[in-house]
């Protein structure tokens, strides 16, 4: 393990240490506990947007916390759920009398976190509280019928849930219209990935599995995750295509629609490499005829230090590229 | 009915579960890690402690608080689950100071919707919903005949012993169980297990 850290111990309260001196001035602390982060920028009577799961994925999920995104995070250990009291404890804190959206990732340990908070706020401080998951990611499972429970793992395409129910929020929308916001963006998000390289949780050791230098793994998920495919390393555009491939069928994407596109880096693949996927994207877009209103480039959801990106397509309609265009200010993203 | 009844009800699920204990462990050992005898006798005798000074009287109050030391006491999925149906039955009894036969149908109603809505398990599913589900209808239908609690109990009891029985014709798609796949089909289910010794302790309860 090849790691700049002073002990695996320590990993998540230094790197948390550094995150609330970096950005005091935006971000506190819930009753002293770090790993529950609040936005400093409270809005009295707005609904409060509260979200969490494992550490080890910066800018997720603690980095949305700001201005026009949401109001509060609760982070585990490395990969791991925040426990039931720091949610409750986050839940109270979040809300300022209109209620609290919970949205976060698809994954049991998450929703074994939430959804006893939830009980808990909505039975003893009578806080309304609901809930939108993430589940995003083509590559973890079929889609699920309507009505039934997806099975998806949520991927980086949570992004643009926080998006546009951060600003959906903003402009005071009540809880049900924050929630109808978040689930129309969370339906018209599609994902997938690639990973290079697998990572290392610091207190393990060890890295997650194994491929090889000539290997890649496409549709491998945030926590290393089993992805669709493995095989000798393509050249940058085949492997846009076939994942583009499967995000546009998945929805679908067609003829005519605009998109919002983010291309992110899962941790140690370079901006270049990000933006040479992102003219490829272009072009396969075009000659699809799908329109791209806006492109997002960078890390905003990455696996600690794994190499590789996903692809997440949000179909747009006006009231969507309004909240697209809406103004964050938060410690790890803005718009303006 | 007084809302203490409440307690008596914990108290029999609370024993069932410690007789059992050696029971579950063996049939959780099969298919998962083998803790459900140690999860179930610790989590209820957790949540009957919580209560048993019967200084709550609000219905609602007394199954979230069980509830909730239950799920503090035994933070493992099936414990986690348990206690999310009592915590369930709180918040849909909230209020109640006195119990009808309809509010004790209830009580179960809303726990089998507790543990559905956090695990996400369906009818058919192979796990706690194959018992429980069964012994609900079969509440409502007593509550629809006007049966007598005794009576409603004992049907109650009866069904859900049915349903527990009936998993050996599922397979299992959640937990540990599940990746055993066409393996798992003629394996009884601890989790209906568990539902039908609750319902069994309810049927103690009311005599």
């Amino acid at each position: 393990m090849k790691k700049i850290i002073n002990s695996p111990d320590n990993y998540i309260k230094e790197m948390l240490e550094g995150i609330y001196i970096a950005h005091e001035d935006d971000l506190t602390c819930v009753d002293g506990d770090l790993q529950v982060l609040v936005t400093k920028h409270k809005k009295e009577g707005k609904v409060g947007i509260v979200t969490g799961g494992g550490s080890g994925h910066l800018p997720l999920f603690l980095g949305y916390v700001g201005k026009g995104m949401i109001d509060g995070c609760a982070v585990g250990d490395v990969f791991q759920s925040p426990s039931v009291d720091q949610a409750i404890a986050l839940t109270r804190e979040a809300d300022s009398g209109a209620g609290v959206l919970y949205i976060y990732g698809n994954y049991n340990g998450d929703i074994f976190t939430f959804r006893p908070a939830a009980d808990e706020v909505e039975m003893e401080d009578d806080i309304e509280t609901a809930e939108v998951l993430g589940a995003d990611d083509v590559a973890s499972a079929g889609p699920s019928a309507p009505g039934e429970k997806s099975t998806r793992r949520g991927v980086a395409g949570i992004f643009f849930v926080y998006k546009c129910a951060g600003a959906a929020a903003d402009k005071m929308l009540s809880l049900d219209e924050v929630k109808r916001v978040a689930e129309k963006a969370n339906n018209n998000v599609r994902t997938m990935g690639v990973a290079l390289t697998p990572c290392t949780v610091p207190r393990v050791g060890k890295p997650s599995f194994e491929i090889e230098d000539d290997e890649m793994e496409i549709g491998m998920g945030i926590h290393g995750e089993p992805g669709i495919r493995r095989g000798k390393l393509e050249p940058a555009d085949q492997i846009v295509d076939e994942m583009l491939e499967k995000i546009v069928a998945d929805l679908p994407y067609e003829n005519g629609d605009e998109v919002a596109v983010l291309v992110n880096g899962l941790g140690a693949t370079p901006l270049d490499e990000q933006y040479i996927v992102t003219r490829r994207i272009n072009q396969v877009l075009e000659e699809k005829g799908i329109k791209v209103y806006k492109y997002y480039v960078g890390e905003y959801a990455t696996a600690i230090e794994m190499a590789g990106f996903s692809i997440s397509l949000l179909k747009l309609d006006d009231e969507l590229k309004e909240c697209i265009d809406h103004p964050v200010d938060t410690p790890f993203f803005k718009q303006v | 009915m007084e809302t203490s009844y409440l307690i008596t009800l914990l108290k029999e699920i609370s024993d069932i579960m410690a007789e059992n204990k050696e029971k579950l462990i063996a049939m959780d050992g099969i298919v998962g890690d083998g803790d459900l005898g140690l999860t179930m006798t610790d989590g209820f005798k957790a949540a009957y402690d919580a209560v048993a000074d019967g200084a709550v009287t609000d219905a609602g109050k007394l199954l979230f608080a069980a509830g909730k030391a239950m799920a503090n006491k035994v933070p493992s999925t099936m414990g986690s689950l348990m206690a999310t149906g009592l915590k369930q039955a709180g918040k849909d009894l909230k209020g109640k100071e006195t119990l009808e036969d309809a509010d004790i149908a209830q009580i179960f109603a809303s726990y089998e919707a507790g543990v559905a809505k956090l695990g996400g398990a369906k009818v058919g599913d192979k796990t706690f919903i194959d018992g429980i589900h069964p012994a609900v209808e079969s509440l409502k239908a007593s509550l629809d005949a006007g049966d007598s609690l005794v009576d409603m109990a004992a049907k109650a009891a009866a069904a859900a012993e049915e349903g527990f029985k009936a998993t050996t014709t599922m397979l299992a798609v959640h937990g540990r169980a599940a990746t055993r796949g066409e393996a798992s089909r003629s394996l009884e289910d601890p989790g209906a297990k568990v539902a039908s010794l609750i319902m069994q302790a309810f049927e103690k309860s009311v005599q």
